[in-house]
């Protein structure tokens, strides 16, 4: 698990899933910004919302939780969001890399955290904990 | 300028431009972006503290991603040391981000001046061992098996380490993750010193450790954030952009910026912000 090795494909994978989240956020949000694509909160009434607290802001705009921002993919701030979550997937998925490897190679200990924390991860993820869909 | 009479387009170009100069400071400084960034736009932008913190989770996760390839690679970040106690800090951020999200904001807000307030106060005091002794490492250190030869590339020489006091570092990260969950923080602040001073890991590799950690620890945050809809893509963008961008210049300017001057400004920087976190959250300056 510690091995050169693994710590390059670590470094490989974390790499990559980086760049392909941070280029998703970035073009993502040079289309919302400039209106490129359709928000779902007209960018003049944004700055009329943004200060209020989560709750009431939700409840406004009417904005989506947990996953459902994956049903307006096509607004805005719906890719912008993909981009985000593939940023908040990457260690994920370098962690199931890495704990499957350590899996194999022998390692139970290394490969039961990491798989341990993938369950954590994959929870946090799913929205069980907000009350998200 | 009033926030409601200002065109729309105006903060987050300030935003960009703030961030900008954060990430520069944040590199020079030794500090990730989040530590200044939630306080900061927090106390004197619009957006509401639960975007701010949001906000400020993921522009901490993005750098510890975009810093945790060279890391690795360089030898820099030790998988064994960080995955135990990611494994703790990331289960505690939860519980954190949760309470942050559900207690009043003029609580959190309170909250994060006194801790803004003390993590300037742990810069001025605390102090660092390049390279600690470890006597005897204790049990549950050797059985995760956090023990190693870390080669430090400006010396050229091989360190042995090994740790001690593991049990405490446990209980350590699952604090700093609740602070890292509730305030939107980047903890690098806290990591490298319970690395470095707590279970005796040299200096370089507590730094470079704490920046691999906090992918995981805040990754687990950020989803809680992400599933509650407390993220504003026109907060979140312009700001990791902007420390991005900052971040390069800084890396640049790291050989020629006087280093005590530049944590000098940034323990400033935190005073202000801090103070003011508080004074808002008790209603005394709004």
């Amino acid at each position: 698990m510690q091995g050169p090795d693994e710590r390059l494909v670590y470094a490989r994978w974390l790499d990559w899933g980086t760049r392909i989240g941070l280029g998703v956020l970035a073009a993502a949000f040079f289309a919302y910004a400039f209106a490129l694509v359709e928000p779902l909160v007209p960018l003049q009434e944004l700055a009329t919302v943004w200060s209020l607290p989560l709750e009431r802001y939700l409840a406004i705009t009417g904005a989506p939780t947990g996953w459902g921002w994956l049903a307006s993919i096509r607004k805005g701030e719906s890719l912008c969001l993909l981009g985000i979550a593939l940023l908040a997937l990457v260690t994920v998925m370098c962690y199931l890399r890495n704990g499957i490897s350590a899996l194999g190679s022998g390692e139970r200990l290394q490969a039961g955290i990491a798989l341990v924390q993938v369950v954590v991860l994959l929870v946090a993820a799913s929205g069980v904990l907000t009350g998200g869909n | 300028m009033e926030a409601a009479a200002a065109p729309w387009w105006i903060w987050p170009l300030v935003l960009f431009a703030v961030t900008f100069g954060l990430g520069i400071v944040a590199v020079l400084a030794g500090v990730g972006g989040g530590v200044l960034f939630v306080p900061i736009v927090g106390g004197f932008f619009p957006f509401h503290l639960d975007f701010v913190r949001g906000a400020g989770l993921l522009l901490a996760l993005s750098g510890a991603l975009a810093a945790g390839p060279g890391l690795l690679r360089g030898g820099l970040a030790s998988l064994r040391l960080a995955m135990p106690l990611a494994l703790v800090g990331s289960i505690t951020s939860i519980g954190g981000a949760l309470l942050g999200l559900a207690l009043p904001v003029a609580t959190v807000q309170t909250a994060l001046g006194v801790t803004i307030l003390a993590i300037a106060a742990l810069m001025w005091g605390a102090g660092k061992s390049e390279h600690p002794e470890v006597a005897s490492p204790d049990a549950l250190g050797t059985a995760l098996r956090m023990h190693g030869v870390f080669h430090d590339p400006a010396s050229g020489k091989d360190i042995e380490w090994k740790v001690h006091r593991t049990p405490a570092a446990f209980v350590a990260f699952g604090g700093i993750g609740v602070l890292a969950g509730m305030f939107g923080l980047g903890a690098g602040w806290a990591n490298v010193p319970v690395f470095n001073l707590m279970m005796g890991v040299p200096l370089k590799l507590s730094v470079g450790t704490s920046g691999f950690l906090l992918s995981v620890v805040d990754t687990s945050a950020a989803w809680i954030y992400i599933n509650r809809g407390a993220v504003l893509p026109m907060l979140v963008a312009p700001s990791i952009i902007g420390v991005m961008l900052g971040a390069r210049i800084g890396v640049r300017l790291l050989r020629v910026a006087p280093a005590a001057m530049v944590r000098r400004l940034v323990i400033i920087l935190l005073l202000v912000a801090g103070a003011r976190a508080l004074l808002k959250g008790l209603g005394v300056w709004n």
